[in-house]
C-alpha cells in the first residue's frame, strides 16, 4: 500500500491544481476557524451585560474545551468539501488522459489501482483529522481557563474521521461510475448541498428518524452544528447507529467500486 | 514456445460484434503484424490480451501460462492506440511513473529517451509536446526496462517520414536482439517492411494468418504465378497493339498513364523491352511488379472500405 502511494505522490506532485485545492483546505480552514473564535470571543468580552450572558451559557461556548474539539471537527468538515472535489478530480483525471489504462498496461491489477487511490483517501482523511485536531488545540488552549477536562470531547475526532472516509467514498464513487469531471463534481455537489439535506428535511418534518441515516447526514448528524443551540436539537438517534450505518455504507460503496471496476472495459 | 495464444476471443460492444471467434498463435522471435482496416478489431484485440478490455467470450495466454497475471505484462512493453500520460506532468516524471509501476529502476530513463531523440525536452510537460513527440514518448515507454515482448498499436502514428523510418529500423534491430513484437497496424507497406508474420482481420473475423510469404503466395484466385509488368510510351494505344501480339501477355489493362500487363510468370522485362524495340517502339517506362501485401490484402478483404 505504501509502494502504490508513492506512485499516487509521483502523479500530483507537481500538480497544480492539485496544490492549489489542497493548500486551500490547509490554510483556509485554520485561518476561517481561528477568525472565527476571535471574533466570538471578543463580542463577548467586550459585551457582558445579562442577556448577553444568558445567551453565551445557552449555547455553550464552542470554542473551550472541551467543546471545541466539535467546533473545529464542525468548521473541518465544511472546508472538506474542497478535498472532496480534488479527490474527484484526480479520479476522472486518470479516465480523460486514459491513464488508468496505461497503469493497468505498465502492470498493475485493476486492484492496484483502485488500492492506489484509496490510499490517497488514507491520506487525506490522517492530514485533515491532524489539521482538526492542532487547531482544537491552539483555539482551545488560547480561550480556555481551564485544561481540566480538555480531552473530553476528542470523540468528535473520530467523527470528524469518519465523515471524511464517507465525503470521499461518495466522491470515490461517483468519479468511477460518471468518469467525465466537470459532470461529476456537479453531481457530487448536487448530493452534498442538496439531495441529502432535502431528504433530511422532508423526513424530520414527518418525525421520521430515517431523515439521520441518509448517505451524508449519517456522518453530518455525528458532528452537529456547535452554534445551534441546543433546545432545536431533536435528533433522538444513539450515536452508536449513526456510526453502524456510516461503516455500512462504506462498506456499501466499496462493494459497488471494486465489482464495477474489476469487470468493466476501460474506456473513456 | 509461442508468445500469446489467443482462443476463440469474441467481443461484443451492445449489438456490435467486434470480434468474432478470433483464434491464432504468435510465436517467440517474430514481428507479428495484426492488419486490418480501420474499425477491423485490431485495438480491441490488444485491449482484451492487456485486460483492459474483458472479452465476451474466448481465452488468451501469455508465454504459454494459463493465467495472465499482472507480473507477465510488467515484461511486455506497450502502446496501445494513443499515447497515455499525465498531460502536468514532465516526460521524465510520466516515464518515473511507468517504471516504478513496472517495478523498474529509473536509471533507464535518460537511455530511452535518448533513443527516440526526446532527452533534451525531458523537463517539458507532457502537453507541451507535438504530436510526433507524444508518440516518440510512448515509444520510450515500452523500452523501460528492455522487455522480451513489445507490443505496438499503430507505432507509426503522428511521426513525420524521418520519424516513420527510424521507428521502423528501431523495430527491426528489437526483433534482431531476439525480441518478439506484435504491432497492429493499418498500414500495409509498413507491415510488409517490417514483419515476418501476419494475421489479416475484417470487421472483427480473422482472414488469414501465417509468414508474409505464405499468405503472399496463397491465392484465392488461380493467377498465382502471373507477373504484373507496367509500361508506357509515346503512343500508348500503338504500343498496346504491339503487346497483344507478344505470347505470354494474357490481359492489358490501360491504367491512368500507362498499361498494366498480366503475364505468366516466364516473362521477363528484358523480353518486353526487346520485343517493343524490334516493333519500333522505345518504351519510357517499364516497371516489374512484384505481387505485394497490398494485392494480397485487397483480394482477401474486398476492395470496398469498411467504414
Amino acid at each position: 500500500m505504501l509502494n502504490l502511494f508513492k506512485i499516487e505522490w509521483l502523479k500530483v506532485r507537481t500538480y497544480r491544481t492539485f496544490w492549489v485545492l489542497f493548500l486551500g483546505f490547509l490554510v483556509l480552514f485554520p485561518l476561517a476557524f481561528y477568525f472565527s473564535a476571535y471574533k466570538y470571543m471578543d463580542t463577548f468580552a467586550t459585551k457582558g451585560d445579562f442577556q448577553e450572558e444568558m445567551l453565551k451559557r445557552m449555547i455553550d461556548a464552542p470554542f473551550v474545551f472541551p467543546k471545541v474539539w466539535l467546533a473545529s471537527s464542525w468548521m473541518g468538515g465544511m472546508f472538506f468539501i474542497l478535498l472532496g472535489m480534488l479527490f474527484i478530480l484526480l479520479i476522472t483525471n486518470e479516465v480523460q488522459y486514459r491513464t488508468h489504462r496505461q497503469n493497468i498496461i505498465d502492470g498493475w491489477s485493476r486492484m492496484d489501482f483502485l488500492k492506489a487511490k484509496f490510499s490517497m483517501l488514507v491520506f487525506f482523511v490522517l492530514v485533515s483529522t491532524l489539521l482538526v485536531f492542532l487547531m482544537g488545540l491552539l483555539v482551545g488552549s488560547i480561550y480556555s481557563s481551564s485544561m481540566s477536562d480538555m480531552f473530553t470531547g476528542i470523540k468528535y475526532l473520530g467523527y470528524f474521521a469518519l465523515m471524511a472516509t464517507v465525503y470521499l467514498m461518495v466522491a470515490f464513487l461517483i468519479g468511477i461510475l460518471v468518469k467525465r469531471t466537470g459532470l461529476s463534481i456537479i453531481i457530487y455537489f448536487a448530493i452534498v448541498c442538496l439531495v441529502d439535506n432535502i431528504l433530511w428535511v422532508i423526513f424530520t418534518l414527518k418525525g421520521n428518524p430515517l431523515g439521520y441515516f441518509m448517505p451524508l447526514e449519517v456522518v453530518d448528524s455525528l458532528v452537529p452544528n456547535p452554534f445551534k443551540p441546543k433546545m432545536l436539537e431533536k435528533r433522538t438517534v444513539e450515536d452508536y447507529a449513526l456510526i453502524i450505518a456510516a461503516f455500512t455504507y462504506i462498506s456499501v460503496y466499496l462493494y459497488m467500486i471494486v465489482s464495477y471496476f474489476k469487470k468493466t472495459d476501460l474506456k473513456t | 514456445m509461442s508468445v500469446l495464444t489467443i482462443n476463440n476471443l469474441s467481443k461484443n460492444y451492445g449489438g456490435v460484434r467486434a470480434l468474432k471467434d478470433v483464434s491464432f498463435t504468435v510465436p517467440e522471435g517474430t514481428v507479428f503484424g495484426i492488419l486490418g482496416p480501420n474499425g477491423s478489431g485490431k485495438t480491441t484485440l490488444l485491449g482484451i490480451v492487456m485486460d483492459i478490455l474483458k472479452a465476451t467470450k474466448g481465452s488468451y495466454s501469455w508465454m504459454d501460462q494459463q493465467h495472465s497475471s499482472n507480473a507477465i505484462r510488467r515484461q511486455i512493453g506497450t502502446l496501445l492506440e494513443t499515447p497515455n500520460f499525465y498531460h502536468y506532468l514532465s516526460a521524465e516524471d510520466n516515464l518515473k511513473i511507468a517504471a516504478k509501476i513496472k517495478g523498474k529502476g529509473e536509471e533507464d530513463i535518460p537511455k530511452v529517451l535518448e533513443l527516440v531523440n526526446l532527452y533534451q525536452r525531458k523537463d517539458s510537460k507532457f502537453n507541451t509536446y507535438s504530436l510526433g513527440m507524444k508518440q516518440r514518448l510512448a515509444i520510450a515507454s515500452t523500452l523501460l526496462g528492455d522487455p522480451n515482448i513489445l507490443v505496438f498499436d499503430e507505432p507509426t502514428n503522428g511521426l513525420d517520414p524521418a520519424g516513420i523510418a527510424e521507428i521502423r529500423e528501431l523495430i527491426k534491430q528489437l526483433n534482431k536482439a531476439g525480441k518478439t513484437i506484435i504491432m497492429a497496424s493499418h498500414i500495409l507497406d509498413e507491415v510488409e517492411k517490417v514483419c515476418t508474420h501476419v494475421a489479416i482481420i475484417q470487421q472483427g473475423v480473422l482472414k488469414t494468418v501465417g509468414s508474409v510469404a505464405s499468405v503472399m503466395n496463397t491465392s484465392t484466385h488461380d493467377n498465382v504465378t502471373s507477373l504484373i509488368i507496367e509500361v508506357s510510351a509515346a503512343d500508348n494505344a500503338a504500343l498496346k497493339n504491339v503487346l497483344l501480339q507478344l505470347n505470354g501477355v494474357e490481359s492489358i489493362a490501360q491504367g491512368d498513364n500507362d498499361l498494366q500487363l498480366t503475364c505468366n510468370e516466364s516473362m521477363t522485362a528484358e523480353q518486353i523491352n526487346r520485343f517493343c524495340f524490334d516493333k519500333g517502339i522505345v518504351l519510357g517506362k517499364l516497371n516489374l511488379k512484384r505481387k505485394s501485401l497490398e494485392t494480397r490484402f485487397l483480394e482477401i478483404t474486398g476492395k470496398q472500405s469498411d467504414r
